[in-house]
């Protein structure tokens, strides 16, 4: 019971943010075609805006939402500057992660210089633990679990039942065509950044209430986001949301059985074998579209 | 009728290729423009150059007596100028209703929504039945009548149709002709691009051939003109 | 150093083998010179970073530039180098000499590994998977730390040795000439390989994939060629590198040194090798020039790096070409006199 409470428990935790992460690149990605090697950078960005409105007096709840704003501003203008300026180059997607590359290594040696080198933490969401099956968490982590879930969601409605979220799924699809029916194509590659950018802060802000926070915090979760979405594949954002569970589980799994030592060495081994196997990921289909 | 699109002294190309040498023509005196010639030779650029798609190196584009050669395609389409290009490549995993939806996106077609959508099922039953349908799963035909009914959502002044009937089975395209007739007598003119002679011949009063990125001969109503002729001029000199 | 004259009949624009090797020989006799030059070693120990840098940018600018292949895990077969050395030579007693060429064969057995997976795989997805490769590579490293040393790094690793020349009073002139001979080596190896025809069959792949495959390429063979040759100087340098610190440490995975040298490639133009190896140094000076600005350091490379991705889509190359057609606009065109005398030279 304790191993399964452990498990279920780990996997759904670590899964929420792996998705959170993993939903803003696939994103992009079908949108645009380019990754953006600065996601990481932005959950980082998104948890540190959170901790200057806190330090300001605000209470998260407030400082939350503010800081979500900020970030779909920051993905918006980083899009602009280091991605827009690109479309129509031939070699784009080597470019592009030069460009996210140096945008995020600007953003984090900023964020060194403006707010110190040393460790800071955000208030978690909700104060206090409890104990499900013989395990023992916090209040924190099963608010994540929750919310998590609810806001995957409205991204999944947002894109299916909404005329702009149509547009984005079009624009995923066939940009010429995109462009014949009217649709601002500039501007909804800025919105497919400012939603990833608004995504990863939040995911960053749900880290920094229950791990200490640095400039450097985003580049592990920006890797696992980059697993998840090789399992999933790049070509829906459905793929990664299952995915980003699944390596939740794994993981949690390995770390109980083989220890936390061995447990990334043994994720890789296994995504280099289903590559080998599936080059396209475990759920995607043949072609590029939001669903 | 008056002339509701007009191509000056037009230049343009991808890159370092030029593909339209001062190339002119205008739309809408005599009804609709039919545009023929060999594969190659710059009528799809010429389309893509008059919806925004591609920039013009010189000259000018004027629709409705307003110069729109810098315009974005997006401006272009909310003029009322709409373009269906070659092929049926459209949004392969939306619905028909979903493309439909996106056909009436800018403010000047949302107004007028439901009483498109009425239109194209009339003109398009077939796709009344398959609504929910993805495109991916449709025939070549059927795709070719929602690229064509997603134009008519976005309430066209002027209709541009590269090669509706391309690649299409003879019944299929029989229908679709139909189609496309049914549309003119709705009173949108129409530029079409069609390699069967017949068809454009019975569509079209005004005709052009290009040729080497330019119009090489312009055909006005009232000007005769013998099926064997245009075939020579296609193949001859 | 790429500005050789004059282009030869059958090759347009490209320089025939005798003036680039004349003007390679001439670049490198230059470069050995430099330490009559510079008498400090801080100088000579930049130099030293430089010609490290500066092979494994090229290296990778085999892979990623002539083969189109985007290989993420160029930094791993460098880290690849580093520990192979440091593992040999300290935990097995190899000799550092041994240690050091079995370093490149062990990168280059890595490399053909990695290819396997990747051999289906197209753009976007090798990232992934080069990436992930590299990632599987640090993990085992840092999960066996009874010999790697873990996150510790592994420290005092034997140096190299030159007869009985003291490698370290001797200002850093030993490992100056070593990292100076392999960057030679390296540079005529790469050079060879890519005005070769495997290196043409390797460029016609990334070009045109279906038609060079139609013509009787085999693009696993090409693609474990391509990968496997830009993995042996790579590793040798890890190697190098590691014997001339003396440690080894997992930084060497990290995401900013395969951004600076990544930068390196792009910013000297993919596809030339020897744009890569000059923005080794223009890049590696130009961020010691501005040691003073101490944490604006990083934030101003990444600011010259975007600007100049941006405005110059083919890196240091395309704008030092375009700031010579403007100077060249100017002086009444003597690119004009140049094409005549191409002409000449074809038409005898």
């Amino acid at each position: 019971m304790g191993a399964f409470a452990e498990i279920m428990f780990g996997g759904l935790f670590q899964g929420s943010l792996y998705a959170m992460m993993a939903v803003g690149l696939a994103l992009v990605w079908t949108t645009i075609g380019v990754f953006n090697f600065a996601h990481g950078v932005f959950m980082m960005l998104g948890a540190y805006v959170a901790w200057q409105f806190v330090s300001l007096g605000l209470p998260i709840a407030v400082a939350l939402p503010v800081a979500v704003v900020v970030m779909a501003g920051v993905g918006w203008i980083l899009q602009a500057s280091v991605v827009r300026p690109l479309i129509g180059r031939p070699n784009i997607v080597l470019v592009v992660v030069i460009t996210t590359l140096a945008a995020g290594s600007l953003i984090e040696n900023g964020v060194l210089t403006l707010w110190g080198p040393r460790s800071k933490q955000l208030p978690s969401l909700l104060e206090g633990n409890t104990v499900i099956g013989g395990v023992g968490v916090s209040l924190h982590q099963i608010a994540i679990i929750i919310i998590t879930p609810l806001i995957l969601a409205a991204l999944w409605a947002f894109l299916n039942h909404t005329r702009l979220g149509l547009a984005l799924r079009a624009v995923a699809q066939n940009e010429d065509a995109s462009q014949l029916v009217g649709l601002n194509v500039t501007a909804l590659y800025g919105l497919a950044f400012a939603i990833a950018a608004s995504l990863a802060g939040l995911a960053g802000i749900f880290m920094g209430g229950y791990r200490f926070m640095t400039p450097v915090m985003g580049s592990d979760p920006l890797l696992k986001a980059l697993i998840v979405v090789v399992f999933g594949g790049i070509s829906s954002i459905s793929g990664p949301i299952f995915a980003a569970y699944l390596i939740g589980f794994f993981e949690a799994a390995c770390s109980y059985y083989f220890g936390l030592y061995w447990t990334p060495a043994l994720l890789f081994a296994v995504l280099i074998l289903m590559l080998m196997v599936r080059p396209e990921g475990i759920f995607a289909n043949q072609s590029r579209g939001l669903a | 009728m008056s002339v509701i699109l007009t191509v000056e002294g037009l230049t343009a190309g991808y890159g370092r290729v030029t593909v339209l040498h001062d190339l002119s023509m205008e739309a809408g005196r005599f009804g609709n423009v039919g545009l023929f010639g060999p594969n190659g030779h710059g009528k799809s650029t010429l389309l893509r150059t008059v919806s925004g798609l591609l920039k013009a190196k010189s000259g000018s584009i004027t629709f409705d007596g307003e110069d729109i050669t810098r315009e974005s395609p997006r401006a272009i389409v909310g003029r009322g100028l709409i373009h269906v290009p070659q092929g049926n490549r459209l949004f392969p995993d939306l619905s028909i209703a979903d493309c439909m939806s996106l056909g009436a996106f800018s403010p000047r077609a949302r107004p007028h929504e439901a009483e498109n959508r009425e239109k194209v099922v009339k003109i398009f039953p077939k796709l009344a039945e398959r609504w929910r349908q993805r495109v991916r799963t449709l025939s070549g035909g059927e795709r070719q009548m929602v690229s064509i009914a997603t134009a008519l959502m976005s309430h066209p002044r002027l209709l541009i149709l590269d090669e509706p009937t391309l690649g299409l089975a003879p019944k299929i395209k029989d229908e679709l002709c139909a189609s496309v007739q049914e549309i003119s007598k709705g009173g949108v003119p129409l530029i079409v691009v069609e390699q069967d002679i017949e068809f454009l011949l019975e569509l079209c009063p005004q005709l052009y051939l290009v040729n080497h990125g330019t119009v090489e001969t312009e055909i006005k109503p009232g000007q005769s003109i013998e099926h064997s002729e245009i075939m020579s001029m296609y193949f001859g000199h | 150093m790429t500005s050789l004259p004059s282009p030869v009949i059958g090759a347009p624009g490209r320089p025939s083998w005798k003036s680039e090797a004349v003007g390679v020989a001439l670049a490198f006799l230059l470069m050995a010179l430099l330490p009559l030059v510079f008498g400090d070693t801080y100088t000579r120990h930049i130099l030293i970073m430089v010609f490290i840098y500066a092979i494994v940018a090229s290296n990778w600018d085999l892979s990623l530039g002539y083969g189109g292949v985007f290989n993420f895990g160029h930094l791993a077969l460098f880290s690849i180098g580093v520990y192979a050395y440091g593992l040999l030579t300290k935990a097995a007693g190899v000799d550092p000499w041994v240690s050091l060429v079995a370093s490149g064969v062990i990168a280059t057995v890595a490399a053909v590994l990695v290819t396997i997976p990747i051999l289906r795989l197209k753009g976007i997805y090798i990232i992934l998977v080069t990436f992930g490769f590299a990632q599987l590579v640090m993990q085992v490293i840092l999960s066996q730390s009874d010999v790697t040393g873990g996150t510790q790094g592994m420290v005092r690793i034997p140096g190299l040795y030159l007869f009985d020349h003291n490698m370290i009073r001797d200002g850093k002139i030993g490992y100056f000439y070593i990292a100076l001979a392999l960057l030679f080596l390296s540079t005529v190896f790469l050079r060879v390989i890519v005005r070769s025809r495997t290196g043409a069959s390797i460029v016609a792949l990334r070009d045109n994939e279906e038609y060079a495959i139609s013509r009787g390429i085999s693009l696993a063979r090409q693609r474990i060629i391509t990968l496997a040759a830009s993995a042996f100087f790579t590793g040798i340098a890890g190697a190098f590198y590691a014997a001339y610190q003396r440690n080894a440490s997992i930084d060497v995975f990290g995401m900013s040194l395969a951004t600076i040298i990544l930068s390196m490639v792009l910013l000297g133009g993919t596809s030339t090798i020897y744009g890569a190896i000059v923005a080794s140094f223009v890049l590696t000076i130009f961020s010691e020039a501005m040691a003073d600005f101490g944490p604006w350091r990083p934030i101003i490379t990444a600011v010259l790096i975007i600007v100049v991705m941006l405005a110059y889509p083919s890196g240091l190359s395309g704008m030092i070409r375009s700031i010579w057609n403007a100077l060249a606009g100017r002086l009444k065109r003597p690119d004009a006199a140049l094409a005549g005398k191409t002409e000449e030279r074809t038409a005898a």
